[in-house]
């Protein structure tokens, strides 16, 4: 049987990530089993558990990252939710009590760049403004409950981050108008 | 495409007065045309400069170019924000869940033309073509129950084929298509994301667009039932047509017990080889009749006989896949997908016997393949979609996907989906050799195959999984051995 070869000469093959990936699952799995063997050896607080997170934010966001809407957006808020989790973690295991006052910077932070990156750009960015959407009012939420039960003398980090959270939700209804309006129905359609 | 600006201004130097007047009359309302940015406006000037150039070089007059550019093939489709957006349809919804790095389910279409492609006119055709398919203009985003289409204004590039056939498509970016349309020297090759269309919808965009080429190429002709680029679509093109079916008392499942596997090693690179067995569609039908067969029941039954030659499995069944096109029993203008499959599934040990074989797959064909059991199924696919819609994407997504990947390729040894007659007009089909349609990589299965016909030739392809070469060679063998002449054309192994 002969064959015409009707097709060009592939010379540059495109990564075989999921080849990649099954490889390298092995010493991910490796690192975070030893990790948490090493732990439970040594006895004292859970340190693996933030080994094995780490693990996976290096997982998530190098090796396989998402497929669907990957843009700087979201993937500024998925850095920013993990470094809270992180240090939650952290705060939980070795100094107690400091993630109350950073972690409403940290949010702060990456809310304040996320807000830039959509008003710098807003004709694509208005696209992606989903994550960022659910990322303010998952910091309203978290800011009034918390604000709730605790209200010391640092607690200004969960005021600001409150304001700031409330007037950039004010400024995508104002600036977005009928289009907030319009990204909010497909985003949470059961069609 | 490069930028062909400073070859353009200096062409403008060697046109006449009322040649240079035509065309400032022409780009004069070039950017009403356009409310997208100034790069995209200027990429569509490169590409409408480099479109006139070229033709002018050809000899054709500048008005005869101008008015096969009018601007008002564009309408007002690049002219108008992006509002428009488009849930999934029942069956694309598993389609953004199930994917995965190198995993995705593509699909491709080419036609191969008696002359190169010009690329310049290709580019123009597809910049016409593709505000009629609204649903094609799209990027696949996520909601919080559901992936969903939303429209993009932007140039849709196409590029010259230098890649694997089927890879997946990066649709993650912002913006990203959901399809990519290439060419390499005579051939145009589509390929799409399933969660766009199925085979059906994305033969009535390719024919759209093969006419809109010829067009631009300076061949007219009545299109016939050929879509109108510069016709309103109306909202059935882009429903989701399952919704429709009535239900069914009954709702038949998606389970059913794995088939045999062909053997052969998978390889890294999938798909590692494409084939394309073209032969004479007269002949082939011919054939066919002669066994009291159609063309689908006659290539799946030396199908049989090719996979149980690529397997060492005594015991089991092969079961073969076969996409039903739903727009015949339920006529639908949809372009979105709309089809359901069945699986022939017959014993390895039954196949003996070519009449008592024939028999069987006539048999399952007319008790699978019929409007009631496809109902059955369709409730089902309804049913299941319906009852999981208020469930955040965020929780449905790893279990079905678990589902999906249990369930999936290994129920079938194998797909065979089958386009049928591609017709053009009369004036078309002088400039059109052929045509082929393949799928993209499989998981399980060894390989997965097609069938197209045009032009009065049948072309049946392969897309391997596997070095194995024992299918492509029985089939072959099968073929030639029924006298049916078959030139073999397709890739090199990308894979060794």
């Amino acid at each position: 049987m002969h064959v015409n070869n009707t097709y060009p000469k592939v010379t540059k093959f495109p990564q075989n990530r999921k080849r990649m990936l099954s490889i390298v699952r092995w010493p991910f799995f490796a690192v975070a089993a030893a990790a948490l063997i090493v732990n439970l050896c040594v006895k004292g607080p859970f340190w693996s558990i933030i080994v094995i997170l780490s693990l996976y934010v290096i997982w998530t966001f190098v090796l396989s990252p998402d497929l669907v809407e990957l843009n700087r957006i979201s993937q500024t808020i998925k850095v920013t939710v993990w470094s809270s989790i992180l240090l939650v973690v952290i705060d939980l295991l070795f100094v107690h009590s400091f993630s109350l006052f950073v972690i409403p910077i940290v949010c702060f932070s990456g809310l304040s760049s996320c807000i830039v990156l959509f008003f710098t750009n807003l004709e694509t960015q208005k696209h992606n403004m989903f994550p960022l959407i659910n990322f303010i009012f998952a910091s309203i939420i978290g800011s009034l409950i918390t604000l709730h039960f605790y209200h010391g003398e640092d607690s200004w980090p969960l005021i600001v981050l409150l304001s700031l959270s409330i007037l950039s939700l004010l400024a995508f209804i104002i600036v977005l108008g009928p289009d907030f309006k319009r990204e909010m129905r497909r985003r949470f359609h059961i069609k | 495409m490069k930028n062909t600006k400073p070859t353009f201004s200096s062409f403008t130097e060697t046109l006449t007065e009322a040649e240079n007047a035509q065309l400032q009359e022409f780009f004069s309302e070039f950017d009403t045309h356009f409310l997208l940015s100034k790069n995209d406006r200027k990429q569509f000037r490169a590409d409408f400069e480099a479109a006139i150039l070229l033709l002018y070089k050809k000899g054709v007059s500048m008005s005869e170019i101008l008015s096969r550019l009018a601007l008002s093939n564009l309408g007002g489709f690049y002219a108008r924000p992006s509002v428009m957006w488009f849930p999934l349809d029942d069956a694309a919804k598993i389609y953004p869940i199930s994917m995965d790095h190198g995993s995705q389910q593509v699909f491709r279409i080419s036609i191969y033309f008696k002359e190169d492609v010009i690329p310049e006119l290709l580019q123009m055709a597809l910049t016409f073509t593709i505000k009629r398919f609204a649903s094609f203009a799209t990027t696949l985003k996520k909601g919080f129950f559901w992936h969903y289409l939303d429209t993009v204004k932007k140039r849709f590039p196409i590029e010259e084929e230098h890649n694997l056939p089927c890879q997946p498509i990066k649709v993650s970016a912002s913006g990203s298509q959901s399809f990519r349309l290439m060419y390499y020297k005579n051939r145009v090759s589509a390929e799409f994301f399933h969660v766009l269309t199925d085979g059906t919808g994305a033969m009535t965009f390719f024919r759209s667009l093969t006419a809109e080429y010829l067009r631009l190429c300076g061949t007219s002709a009545p299109l016939g039932d050929i879509w109108d680029i510069n016709d309103t679509p109306t909202k059935e093109e882009f429903e989701n047509a399952f919704v429709k079916v009535e239900k069914a008392k009954t709702s038949s499942g998606f389970v059913d017990k794995p088939a045999a596997q062909m053997n052969g090693r998978l390889t890294r690179r999938k798909p590692c080889r494409i084939l394309h067995l073209k032969m004479d569609a007269e002949k082939l039908r011919a054939v066919a009749k002669s066994y009291g067969a159609t063309v689908t029941a006659y290539l799946l039954m030396q199908m049989f006989y090719a996979c149980s030659a690529s397997t060492d499995e005594l015991t089991g069944d092969i079961n073969i896949q076969l996409p039903i096109n739903m727009r015949k029993f339920y006529p639908s203008k949809t372009v979105r997908n709309f089809s359901m499959y069945c699986g022939i599934r017959i014993p390895i040990e039954k196949i003996g016997d070519k009449e008592a074989l024939l028999a069987e797959i006539n048999a399952q064909l007319l008790q699978k393949a019929e409007k009631e059991k496809m109902r059955e199924m369709i409730t089902a696919a309804v049913n299941i979609v319906s009852s999981i819609r208020v469930i955040p994407l965020a929780i449905k997504q790893p279990i079905a996907k678990m589902i999906y990947g249990m369930l999936g390729e290994k129920i079938y040894t194998t797909t065979f989906s089958n386009l049928g007659v591609v017709t053009f007009p009369e004036e078309f089909m002088e400039h059109i050799d052929s045509m082929d349609f393949c799928l993209g990589a499989q998981v399980t299965n060894r390989l997965a195959c097609t069938a197209i016909t045009c032009a009065g030739i049948a072309t049946f392809s392969i897309s391997k999984m596997t070095l194995d070469p024992a299918f492509e060679e029985k089939m072959y063998q099968l073929l030639l051995a029924d006298g049916i002449e078959t030139t073999v054309e397709g890739s090199d192994y990308y894979a060794r």
